[in-house]
């Protein structure tokens, strides 16, 4: 069966930002042999694919993963995918009303019509929006309830490194990179397709035989003592499942026909990814971890790609993707060819996570057109002690150095990037991030003095974030700050800043990242609390104005849950929901890390040497 | 360079002759739903796609040089709205015709264009009248009978606060009546007098009683626009 959903023109016109809703875009890809047999036979031979992004239309669009994906799984001629978002609250309200499911935007099919249903989740916020998709799309929200002939539910992302508290929605998740496993899995569903889709189950178990592939239902969690202790898992399924990932990335497909939104998406401009992984292991950072080894592309490929990219979408910005732009080695040649191109055609290149230096200074003066815009740094903690606990390899002097030659150079903004809630974190730390700012303060007004210029008032932002302990960090043992502990800090920085008239302090909402903390680390039994949030009308809870903290704290409480069972328990000893998850850097690893951290000892980045982490498993890229 | 050298070359750039193609383009589908601005960069990129030697603005974001007739609404299908894409050498229309549309996402479309050398008045300052038409069930009978009012008390909004207006006064005349549930009118337009198709909708509803749901689904869309002055309908090609 096959239905067109349309949407009446007074719906459209009705909500905020129509365009969000109907497709159309430069370079999206319409399959007319599927439509064909859809219209004649009502189903088609091919895998239909749905690509779901559980966030609007603005920032889904802006996601490189959805458009790789989107391009590798429209390649094969047995294959065909689609895109959806998350329908804002106008439009959600509405869909309810009028009984309009979610569909997709090429085919205008309810969701429910396609073989797979594919959720790219990049952060925890979106779990209960994948909710919502499933629900208007007309799936069934649990997997146990799913029948034979209903879709596929996968989900990927950096977030299925802990998968658990989604488990229960989802019939498989996929780990690590997903240009080569989304493949696989979508062949082993054209068998099931071909064969008629007689046995989920059985095809569940042969799916989870596929390397990457984690199917929650074969995993039973066990509990004793309101603890996690281990899973139960079926005959045949892998007890760890391994991370897969793109050896070379010069050889794998990249999206240089992206879909261009007709709309103003949040980066409306096309992207270059540089490089898969991060040398510098800053002990908080999970993609840091997660994403090892190290691979570059080629610059040659690089070039040819990023100029072909700006011929097809028409942008007139080249967005530099990668953990860490200053670290990729083939920098300088890159950019001499896309900027002496660039100029030609009046296109810029944007070029965030540059280690401020010289050299940076200068290729930023040069790629980009524009005005000298601000100059960003992420010390993330405010005292030496600190940053070398965290293993962030920048000192006070190094900053001191760039900005110096910044504000020779008529730079006047700063802006600046803190975490709070740091393991071993005292007051002087928080004192450290204040005194950090006033002396950049000073720094421009003796600088000014030096070259004899009138000095401006210079802008000096100052940003604060919840440290959130991740899984596959270092740091996965630690507690996190209270809300109480975190407010305190943030009121001590106001208190400390106000004075200060070119500094501006901002920060951000403790309650959020306090969910988000136990999200993160979360096990199974969150399935049901986040089931009920849902229920309860929670959608776009990374929107601060759209969430709930006291609600879901309630929720927690009704199941014997706490805010403290997940975000203050964690001992070296624990048995963790993630455990069966293999993601190269081991156990061993994290756990000499984590006394490194804590005896203040800085580890040597990949490239000076390697700290034998796990993830040369892989024999990939930097690893020796 | 430096920031007077940047200026002496912004005015530079102002003298430098201009060459514009007029294009007539259609919108539906799809693409009637983005606004004014969206719709602009939509133009800009396609035209980026392309090897057309467009002039570029000057400053610290370069962008072509593209000027349209008359904002057109979200929700509004158009058969014959104006854009003016400014080129440093000379274009033949059809070259302007085909490779624009080459580039253009579906939804929209070049249908005619004529090149310009030098234009003396600005594409916005000639509009001032457009024809519409409006299809829903039973709009005819409506029309008529709205054009029939001597005053048509209606509000809209303006800089966030509704205010009352006479729309009558905006209207000119109905062009076509014939089918019961398509009818077309001609209305002024531009940007010192203007009525939106939809404020006329209202009043529909509001005055006559049309039904409310018919009129939010109504299909909107200019047919042309024109310059010159009501019964003399003048080409906006021909308005160089």
């Amino acid at each position: 069966m096959h239905t067109e959903v349309k949407v009446p023109h007074s719906v459209l016109m009705g909500v905020e930002s129509p365009g969000r809703y109907v497709g159309g875009e430069q370079n999206q890809i319409i399959n007319e042999d599927v439509i064909k047999q859809l219209r004649e036979t009502g189903s088609c031979s091919q895998v239909r694919t749905v690509l779901c992004f559980p966030d609007v239309y603005e920032i889904g669009m802006s996601n490189l993963a959805m458009q790789i994906l989107y391009k590798i799984l429209n390649n094969p001629e047995w294959s065909s995918c689609e895109r959806s978002f998350s329908p804002w609250l106008d439009m959600d309200k509405v869909m309810r009303e009028k009984k309009i499911p979610l569909y997709s935007l090429e085919t205008r099919s309810p969701l429910n019509e396609f073989d797979i249903v594919a959720f790219s989740m990049g952060y925890e916020m979106c779990f209960t929006n994948v909710l919502q998709m499933l629900e208007l799309g007309g799936i069934p929200l649990l997997a146990k309830d799913r029948k034979d002939e209903d879709p596929i539910v996968v989900g990927g992302g950096p977030i299925t490194c802990n998968s658990e508290p989604m488990a229960d929605f989802f019939d498989a998740f996929y780990l690590g990179e997903g240009e080569e496993v989304d493949l696989e899995f979508t062949e082993l569903v054209k068998k099931y397709k071909d064969s008629g889709k007689k046995d989920r189950k059985a095809f569940l178990r042969e799916a989870a035989k596929i390397e990457g592939v984690y199917v929650p239902s074969l995993y039973t969690p066990k509990f004793e003592n309101n603890k996690f202790v281990g899973y139960d898992i079926e005959d045949g399924a892998p007890a760890k499942i391994k991370k897969r990932i793109i050896k070379d990335l010069d050889k794998v497909d990249y999206p240089t026909e992206p879909v261009v939104p007709n709309i103003n998406v949040i980066h409306n401009r096309a992207y270059l990814e540089l490089f898969r992984g991060c040398i510098r292991g800053c002990r908080f950072c999970q993609a840091g971890f997660i994403c090892r080894p190290v691979r570059e592309k080629d610059y040659k490929t690089l070039c040819d790609q990023g100029m072909q990219i700006m011929r097809n979408t028409g942008y007139d910005e080249l967005g530099i993707l990668s953990l860490s732009t200053s670290d990729y080695t083939g920098l300088v040649p890159m950019t001499d060819v896309l900027l002496e191109d660039f100029d030609k055609n009046h296109q810029s290149l944007s070029l965030p996570s540059l280690r401020i230096d010289n050299f940076a200074l200068d290729l930023m003066e040069k790629a980009s057109s524009t005005r000298k815009s601000g100059l960003t740094f992420a010390p993330e903690a405010g005292t030496q002690r600190l940053r070398d606990v965290i293993n962030k390899g920048i000192c006070e002097e190094d900053i001191m150095n760039a900005l110096h030659l910044a504000f020779k150079g008529g730079w006047t903004t700063v802006k600046l990037y803190f975490m709070l809630g740091l393991p071993t974190e005292t007051m002087e730390d928080v004192e450290g991030i204040a005194n950090l700012a006033i002396k950049i303060e000073q720094l421009y007004y003796d600088t000014m003095r030096e070259i004899g210029m009138k000095p401006r008032k210079p802008e000096i932002t100052v940003s604060t974030s919840m440290f959130i302990p991740k899984p596959f960090t270092p740091f996965q043992w630690e507690n996190q700050n209270t809300e109480e502990e975190f407010k305190t800090k943030q009121q001590h920085l106001r208190d400390m800043i106000r004075k200060h008239r070119s500094i501006r302090y901002i920060w951000h909402d403790v309650k959020t990242s306090c969910w988000e903390g136990i999200l993160a680390r979360g096990d199974r039994r969150l399935g049901q609390v986040i089931l009920e949030g849902y229920k309860n009308g929670s959608i776009f809870d990374a929107w601060d104005d759209y969430f709930d903290y006291d609600m879901w704290m309630g929720l927690l409480e009704s199941h014997g849950l706490s805010w403290e069972l997940y975000t203050q328990n964690y001992s070296e000893e624990d048995v963790l929901p993630w455990d069966n998850m293999n993601l190269g850097v081991t156990r061993a690893f994290l756990l000499r890390e984590k006394h490194n951290a804590y005896e203040e000892k800085v580890t040597p980045n990949c490239r000076e040497q390697c700290s034998a982490c796990g993830a040369n498993c892989y024999k990939a890229g930097i690893c020796p | 360079m430096n920031i007077a050298e940047k200026k002496m070359e912004m005015t530079r750039q102002l003298h430098q002759h201009e060459y514009v193609c007029r294009g007539t383009f259609q919108r539906t589908g799809a693409l009637s739903y983005i606004g004014h601005l969206d719709l602009k960069a939509v133009f800009e990129r396609a035209l980026r796609r392309t090897d057309l030697p467009m002039l570029y603005s000057q400053g610290f974001n370069p962008r072509p040089m593209i000027v349209f007739a008359l904002p057109l609404g979200v929700g509004i299908n158009t058969e014959g709205d104006y854009i003016d894409v400014s080129m440093e050498v000379p274009v033949e229309p059809d070259e302007f015709i085909s490779k624009v549309n080459d580039k253009l996402p579906e939804g929209l479309k070049i249908i005619s264009a004529v090149s310009i050398d030098e234009p003396k008045n600005s594409l916005m300052s000639v509009v001032s009248i457009a024809e519409y038409r409006i299809d829903a069930p039973g709009i005819s009978e409506y029309l008529e009978k709205i054009f029939s009012l001597d005053k048509i008390e209606t509000t809209k909004k303006s800089k966030g606060k509704e205010v009352s207006v006479d729309i009558k006064p905006l209207l000119i005349s109905i062009t076509d009546i014939s089918e019961p549930d398509s009818a077309k009118y001609l209305c002024y337009a531009g940007s010192t007098q203007n009525l939106r198709p939809d404020v006329l909708l209202k009043a529909m509803t509001e005055i006559l009683g049309y039904d409310k749901e018919l009129a939010a689904n109504a299909t909107i869309t200019r047919l042309k626009l024109y310059g010159g002055k009501y019964p003399d309908l003048a080409s906006i090609e021909g308005l160089l």
